[in-house]
């Protein structure tokens, strides 16, 4: 518990994480405001066909600051690009003061989840009354059992991106792939035109939690992400626990 | 110019190509980049295949790619500056070279001389896969036309680079750097193109992506590759100049 | 303070470096209140001071890397940016190993070289000097701080300059290492070139220098030869802090 609150202290303290809280709680409300103002008149006459898509837009795209977040956790371990510093490794600190790679894992990853559902639910918060406000009476009803999913989708893609951190050791490679692949056209959408396999992919299983009439049901969709996540963070655990820790 | 200072700048250009080219991280971006592209030129190309035979244009599945492929180009570019800044770098490159817009200048320079050919050979690689795997079924294209294609691609991609290397110059940390410019070109700017349509052709991937993109009739506010050239261009050059002045003027 | 010899010759003035009340403020933090003092050709000058007394600030102030707030610090009477051949003339090495993790040490080397218009061989000369040739070959971020300060040293002597400017020379090197600093630099001052160099080991640098400059809170408390700065006191290290716990006292 003790390692959990340093690393929850340890992530609060970072700058980037300001750009990760901006991004995750309010980019998602402006979209979704951005997106009602747009759509307001065909809702009103009744004739868009999106509007159970208004709102789930932005909480989709809003998974940038979660992404951000993930990798930063990890990645701010290894590396320091300030000028002063000849290449700072906090992982050295930070493996002599909690000696357990495995606890020392688990209590990262246990401060980026309660971080990231926390988000997510300031961010679903923010987009409901934005939403509310700009559609007034016609705003959609939220189904209680789709945000759960927004707030499992956000929560797992921050695991992936943590998980994928641990394995690279730097940020660079996680953040453009998960930035890239949580954009309008992602790549693994773009598999499954190829094979049927690439529904698997989590991000394509996650948003199935989110979207309505996916190739998963929301819960199966949950799932498949979640054994990600769960191979993952075996994968990552069992890297971090044989590597020299300098290298 | 004097000989001693054309001297001079031959010596700072050599030793920014050095700098990147001992760079272990740009060369695995450039083979990254090239081999993702080819993965994904094969996977449109599958999808190609499968659609309807004929309609498909060999240029348009080959350079299909080129909207995830300026992520490679993108990394490239931050690289090349934010590297600097990696175990106080910029100290040594500061106190060997201290004119600062030469220097900076010199750098992007360096850049695009490494770039472009790579941009070129990327760009070439993902329509030359189309052309052998479509050259039954597609529509046959004109070799003139291919060419321009590939040069304009290899433009565009050579501009996203130096841009990314400003704004790499001016943030100055890689992670800022990467999550401004990717966010830009692979959320922003769709989103805004949605919003905005009447201003979007004056963006610098919008603009720039009409160096590459086969005309077509369908749209009305298009530009021409040479205007699109231009406005890109200009984006990217504003964006050094900015870099250069707020370069000069800070501590390092 | 002191009198010197003002009778030298010609080439030896050109070396000289002067710091002229230099004050540098970052945000509302007042750094350097007032600093003076100068470095003379053919002395080692150490520039001593506890953490955050202004060193690091000075010197970086001085190697054209930070902006003065105003005064000057020049070399020779110029602005170091106004160097016509900087690695010929200063040769610095900050904290740090000021290079990329990623790149070799000597690939490291060679581009400064090329920015200098040295040749490859004079980086094997000083990758010999330095005693890095076996390592020569890897990467910098799997060196040891005493590496990581060689290399800097190594960078530093690459043009063989006129005047060596180094920040904490000492910090990192075995007791081997401090003693061929330490002779190093005393030949090198014999040969009439001037050397400064800051730290805040008193025992280490009692041994080195000629002249000693003392800073505390951005402000220079006493400057003058070895012996006159110990005065009356037994060691430099008990005149050092005589001198700057009475400044504190005063400061509070």
């Amino acid at each position: 518990m003790r390692a959990f609150n340093a690393e929850l202290s340890k992530l609060f303290s970072l700058p980037g994480m300001w750009l990760a809280f901006l991004i995750g709680a309010f980019a998602p409300a402006a979209i979704a405001a951005l997106d009602s103002i747009a759509e307001k008149e065909e809702i009103i006459a009744g004739v868009s066909i999106r509007l159970s898509e208004v709102g789930y837009i932005g909480l989709g795209l809003g998974v940038q600051g979660i992404i951000i977040l993930g990798v930063l956790a990890v990645s701010s371990e290894y590396l320091t690009e300030s000028s002063e510093s000849g290449g700072g490794n906090q992982i050295t600190t930070s493996l002599t003061v909690v000696s357990s790679r495995f606890h020392f894992l688990l209590a990262k990853a246990g401060a980026v989840t309660v971080t990231s559902a926390l988000l997510s639910i300031v961010a679903i918060l923010a987009t409901v009354s934005a939403t509310n406000l700009i559609l007034g009476e016609y705003a959609p009803a939220f189904e209680a059992s789709r945000l759960i999913g927004v707030v499992c989708y956000w929560t797992f893609t921050a695991l992936l991106a943590f998980g994928i951190t641990v394995l690279t050791k730097n940020g660079m490679i996680p953040l453009t792939v998960l930035i890239i692949n949580s954009s309008v056209v992602t790549v693994s959408y773009l598999l499954t035109k190829v094979t049927k396999l690439a529904f698997y992919l989590p991000d394509r299983a996650g948003t199935d939690m989110l979207m309505s009439g996916g190739f998963h049901t929301p819960f199966t969709g949950g799932l498949i992400m979640f054994a990600w996540v769960a191979v993952l963070f075996i994968i990552a655990d069992i890297v971090f626990d044989r590597r020299d820790v300098a290298s | 110019m004097s000989v001693s200072s054309r001297r001079k700048i031959t010596q700072i250009l050599g030793a920014e190509l050095d700098k990147l080219i001992t760079l272990p991280l740009i060369w695995f971006t450039i083979m990254g980049t090239f081999i993702i592209n080819l993965v994904l030129t094969r996977a449109f190309t599958s999808a190609g295949l499968q659609g309807a035979a004929g309609t498909q244009s060999i240029l348009n599945i080959g350079l299909a790619s080129m909207g995830y492929l300026q992520a490679g180009f993108i990394i490239l570019g931050i690289l090349a500056t934010c590297s600097e800044y990696t175990g106080g770098q910029i100290r040594t490159t500061l106190t060997t070279i201290p004119w600062r817009g030469f220097q900076l200048s010199a750098k992007h320079l360096a850049l695009a001389i490494i770039t472009i050919p790579v941009a070129f050979i990327i760009a070439a690689s993902g329509v030359l896969y189309a052309f052998i795997m479509m050259r039954d079924t597609a529509v046959v294209i004109e070799i003139d036309i291919m060419i321009k294609t590939i040069a304009g691609a290899t433009g565009y991609l050579t501009l996203t680079t130096l841009l990314s290397a400003a704004i790499g110059a001016l943030l100055r940390r890689t992670t800022p750097a990467l999550v401004v410019l990717l966010g830009y070109y692979f959320i922003v700017s769709p989103l805004l193109r949605d919003f905005l349509p009447s201003s979007k052709n004056y963006f610098p991937d919008t603009a720039g992506s009409y160096m590459y993109m086969p005309p077509s009739s369908d749209e009305i506010n298009v530009l021409t590759p040479m205007q699109g050239t231009g406005i890109s261009m200009l984006w990217t050059l504003i964006f050094i100049t900015v870099a250069i002045v707020f370069y000069r003027k800070r501590d390092a | 303070m002191l009198l010197y010899n003002e009778n030298h010759n010609r080439k030896e003035v050109l070396w000289l470096l002067t710091i002229n009340n230099l004050v540098k403020h970052r945000g509302k933090q007042e750094i350097l209140s007032g600093v003076s003092f100068k470095a003379r050709p053919g002395r080692v000058t150490g520039f001593l001071g506890p953490n955050g007394a202004g060193k690091s600030s000075t010197l970086r102030i001085l190697l054209g890397l930070d902006r003065a707030t105003s005064g000057s610090a020049l070399i020779n009477g110029v602005p170091f940016a106004e160097l016509q051949n900087p690695l010929a003339t200063v040769g610095a090495a900050l904290d740090g190993f000021g290079a990329h993790r990623m790149r070799t040490g000597r690939a490291h080397l060679r581009w400064i070289a090329r920015a200098a218009g040295l040749s490859r061989s004079r980086v094997e000369e000083v990758l010999e000097i330095v005693d890095l040739t076996k390592v020569a070959g890897k990467r910098v971020g799997n060196y040891s701080l005493g590496m990581g300060r060689r290399l800097g040293m190594a960078a530093a002597l690459l043009g063989d300059p006129k005047i060596l400017v180094l920040d904490e020379p000492v910090n990192g090197l075995d007791p081997e290492g401090i003693r061929w600093i330490r002779t190093f630099l005393r030949e090198r001052a014999a040969s009439g070139k001037t050397v400064l160099l800051s730290s805040h080991l008193m025992g280490e640098l009692a041994e080195t220098v000629d002249d000693v400059v003392i800073i505390n809170h951005g402000k220079v408390v006493a400057e003058g030869t070895l012996e006159e700065v110990i005065g009356n006191h037994a060691t430099l290290e008990e005149a050092f802090f005589a001198l700057t716990s009475e400044h504190a006292g005063d400061a509070v």
